[in-house]
């Protein structure tokens, strides 16, 4: 396969691939090509057809034209294990490691060092080699520990790690910040500029054009399955971007309109559990947006299933309205009122094998008292949802599963819309959502809000808290350390400072450090 | 010209690939094929006689692979229905023999099988423990009892409980077909068209996201076992009704039969997709083979045998659909 390092010859070509799901034409003719040491950012609307690139490039699935080219050989289509044997590994959101091995174990699988016995592992030689690895890559993670004991960020770092131990020379990363808060995003740029350094070739997708202008070399667009056009990065803005991916003038900006904002509709008092969540007391006012704020880990997403119900305080009060809560279960909640859109909508809010009108209806449907399903009514709602989200579907009856990642959380959000609340809780609401119906999302969220309802929405997009939120309340283990107005005043770096707990060391000089 | 032709070939392809990945489908095309097979063989097969002692023959199996498509959408499994139906006919016969009713049996009988089966679903729900080992777990306790009920004696009642199983419609249509019938109609209604078949659907396709979209898993999953003993007692009436006589060892193997009935119809085994039509054709599947197997005088242990190889089939047939999915159709 040549020597990639001293030839400008790209390491990857992909020519004409073309790929169509029944009606869907998820990929047509698109092309690309990959230099060593080049980072080739991948944009594009939910249901644009990168994921699907993707897979065509790990052999998940099998293109219906074009073909893949890595150094001189040509492959019209690759399978899983073709794909990693030719260096290109793919980072899935899935996590796919083993949770009860160690860090070491897990890099080392399949290959594990066997020293002085024959088929016994050597531990000891597998921990000195995994650490040297993990320190170049300046890496902090203990190599004993097992799997289940790393963070989201971490388990997503070893995987990276354990991709360039088997030797891969071509790194693929389908949004991989988009599980993960600010500090584990920054060092995971951290990681991947190194590996740049390192005359890798990286992919990388994300819905995040200021993470693309951060790493980028390239960007390349995609819309509708179509190749728009690839980009130096130094060469073009992330207004230009978005223009050529949504298709239309649209800011990377929200300003939202104001809501008048009326009494206090909700209250949280000393809320504690589990010693996840530590007395945390706030309250959100009718027709705000209260934003929550802080790293992964932070228990925000703790206190959002208390307040829904699907954990029960061990001390503390809710008051919604003029009415203490005791919820028993999100039933419960939902009948209160409350409702939820989900962090992790594969583990907590998906029914994979189900059609969108299930999805969308089941909230609905259990909460109405009719109990015939499946009525002209019901699609219609499906539909209206379908319509007003703008979800990119060939019908209400497409499984969700096989939706692209966006739309499958816009079908999250509409599950909410067909009925009124008294309180929103969003977590994440935009998690994976391409730039145009982040608009969208953010527009119902403030229009949730016009209506004089009750708004929390944790998030771990800056742009996003800062832009949608009149209050943001930093959570920092468990407490909930700050609640500042949301005015000119506040910046990223100030709030990014509490959420890490650096205002204590200088806290009078905060006001001073503008600069970067 | 060419467009069009390869626009039709399209059309086509996407007609097979749609029907193909019904399951149903499939088992249709195996069933047709068995019984024209057998036909050129023996052509008694398609005699209406017997034609009408296939289905009788396959309606109890048919009612219990119903229920047990119920608990596999939903995610669960009891594979202690055929000791189920066991005890359940023989508290049903015993109490015949006490000179109850035969009305007041039945209803007794049916009672017991909710109970029982109540307790997989509860001890399922209490242990957190998949209802696949509880039910694992009850079958003995099942058996012990109708052991100890009988006394490991063979409870017959020739004549005194012959209405379910000997009537026939206009003379001709086993009333146990019929009961067969209405209760797949009444499933099909229920999976979907009825709120709690959603919850059926929802729960066993993601339990957490069920729970949080605001429904009662706990609460529905005894539901889910309730129905699931209806069905049966139902089938243990119709059993005994046809049989004469029930013992400990009645209905042992059933659970095998029904829960291959439905995964041969299409029913995932992780929850969330099954088809009660594709479960019937699968019941009545194993009927025909039966069926076929009699006429052309082969063994009768090799019946199992097929069964098993169909089941297999069954399974390849729904691995490779879903590794093409995944792989993409491809030409
Ligand atoms: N297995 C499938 N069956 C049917 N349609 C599919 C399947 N996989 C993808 N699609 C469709 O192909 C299109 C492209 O999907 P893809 O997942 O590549 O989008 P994406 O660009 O990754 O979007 P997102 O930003 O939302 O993740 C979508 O319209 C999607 O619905
Ligand atoms: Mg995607």
């Amino acid at each position: 396969m040549g020597e990639p390092s001293t030839t400008p010859s790209p390491l990857l070509q992909v020519h004409g691939v073309s790929k169509r799901f029944g009606q869907t034409e998820a990929l047509n003719d698109v092309s690309l090509t990959l230099h060593g040491g080049e980072v080739l950012c991948i944009v594009g609307e939910n249901g644009a057809g990168k994921s699907t690139l993707i897979k065509v490039l790990s052999g998940a699935i099998a293109p219906d034209a074009g073909s893949v080219q890595v150094g001189e050989a040509v492959y019209e289509s690759l399978t899983p294990a073709e794909a990693m044997e030719l260096g290109l590994a793919t980072i899935y959101q899935e996590v796919e490691l083993i949770d009860s091995l160690t860090v070491a174990a897990n890099i080392f699988l399949g290959q594990e060092p066997t020293q002085r016995i024959p088929f016994l592992v050597d531990a000891r030689v597998q921990n000195a080699r995994a650490r040297e690895i993990l320190d170049t890559l300046h890496i902090d993670i203990n190599e004993r520990l097992l799997v289940e004991q790393l963070s989201a960020a971490q388990k997503q770092t070893l995987q990276i790690v354990k991709a360039l131990h088997q030797e891969s020379s071509i790194l693929i990363m389908d949004e991989p910040t988009s599980s993960l808060g600010l500090e584990e995003t920054r060092a995971l740029m951290g990681l991947v500029r190194r590996l740049r350094e390192r005359n890798l070739g990286i992919i990388y997708i994300s819905h995040h054009l200021e993470e693309v202008f951060e790493i980028g070399d390239t960007v390349m667009i995609l819309k509708d399955g179509r190749h728009v056009g690839t980009y130096p990065c130094g060469e073009v803005n992330s207004d230009f971007v978005v223009r050529k991916m949504v298709g239309r003038d649209a800011s990377a900006f929200f300003s939202r309109e104001p809501a008048p904002i009326g009494d206090v509709a909700f209250r949280a008092d000393s809320v504690t559990w589990n010693g996840i969540v530590r007395d945390v007391s706030f309250d959100v006012r009718k027709g705000e947006v209260f934003g929550i704020g802080g790293l992964v880990g932070s228990g925000r997403s703790e206190l959002a299933s208390i307040l829904y119900g699907a954990a029960r305080p061990d001390t503390g009060r809710i008051v919604l309205g003029n009415r203490e809560l005791s919820l028993r279960s999100p039933a419960d909640a939902i009948e209160q009122g409350v409702c939820l859109v989900t962090e992790d909508r594969h583990v907590y809010g998906m029914f994979p094998e189900r059609s969108i009108q299930e999805n969308v209806a089941v909230v609905h449907n259990e909460f109405t008292p009719c109990r015939v399903v499946g009525t002209r009514s019901e699609a219609a709602l499906a539909d209206s949802m379908i319509d007003k989200l703008r979800i990119a579907t060939f019908g209400r009856g497409q499984s969700i599963m096989n939706l692209s990642g966006g739309n499958q959380q816009k079908v999250m959000i509409a599950r909410w819309l067909l009925d009124e609340y008294r309180l929103y809780i969003f977590d994440e609401p935009t998690k994976g959502v391409d730039v145009g119906a982040k608009q969208e999302i953010y527009a119902l969220i403030v229009d949730a809000a016009r209506n004089g309802k009750c708004v929390i929405m944790i998030s771990s997009d800056m742009p996003e808290l800062l832009s949608m939120s009149d209050r943001i309340g930093v959570m920092r283990e468990g407490r909930m350390v700050r609640v500042f107005d949301n005015d000119s005043d506040l910046n990223e770096q100030e709030l990014i400072r509490y959420f890490m707990g650096e205002e204590e060391n200088n806290g009078d000089h905060e006001a001073h450090t503008e600069h970067q | 010209m060419t467009t069009k032709l390869t626009q039709n070939t399209n059309k086509i392809k996407t007609v097979v690939t749609a029907l193909a990945r019904n399951q149903w489908f499939f088992v249709l095309v195996v069933l047709i094929v068995v019984s024209v097979f057998t036909h050129s063989m023996n052509p008694r097969f398609f005699r209406l006689t017997n034609i009408l002692n296939v289905l009788e023959r396959i309606s109890v199996l048919g009612i219990v692979a119903a229920g047990a498509t119920i608990l596999i959408v939903s995610g669960n499994f009891d594979i202690s229905v055929g000791a189920n139906l066991g005890l359940s006919a023989c508290v049903m016969a015993i109490l015949i023999r006490m000179g109850y009713s035969s009305e007041v049996a039945v209803a007794l009988g049916i009672l017991s099988a909710i109970g029982a089966n109540l307790v997989v679903g509860a001890s399922s729900v209490l242990f957190r423990a998949p209802s696949f080992i509880t039910s694992l777990a009850c079958i003995s306790v099942f058996q012990g009892t109708a052991l100890a009920i009988t006394g490991a004696q063979f409870q017959t009642i020739y004549g005194r409980f012959e209405v379910l199983g000997a009537t026939r419609l206009f003379g001709v249509i086993p009333l146990v077909f019929i009961v067969c019938l209405v209760v797949y109609v009444a499933v099909f209604v229920m999976l979907y068209y009825t709120l709690l078949g959603r919850r059926v659907h929802a729960i066993g396709s993601n339990p957490k996201a069920a729970y949080l979209a605001g429904i009662n898993v706990n609460a529905n999953k005894l539901i889910f076992f309730a129905i699931n003993g209806l069905l049966v007692g139902i089938a243990a009436a119709l059993f005994l009704s046809r049989v004469g006589s029930a013992s400990a060892t009645t209905g042992q193997g059933m659970e095998i039969r029904a829960i291959g009935s439905a995964v041969i119809g299409g029913a995932v085994m992780t929850g969330g997709k099954g088809s009660v039509l594709g479960t019937f054709l699968g019941a009545l599947l194993m009927g025909v083979i039966g069926n076929s197997l009699n006429l052309l005088r082969v063994s009768p242990y090799f019946q199992d045998v097929s069964f098993g190889v169909v089941l297999l089939l069954a399974l390849g047939v729904t691995s490779f659909s879903h590794a093409k999915e995944r792989r993409g159709t491809t030409g």
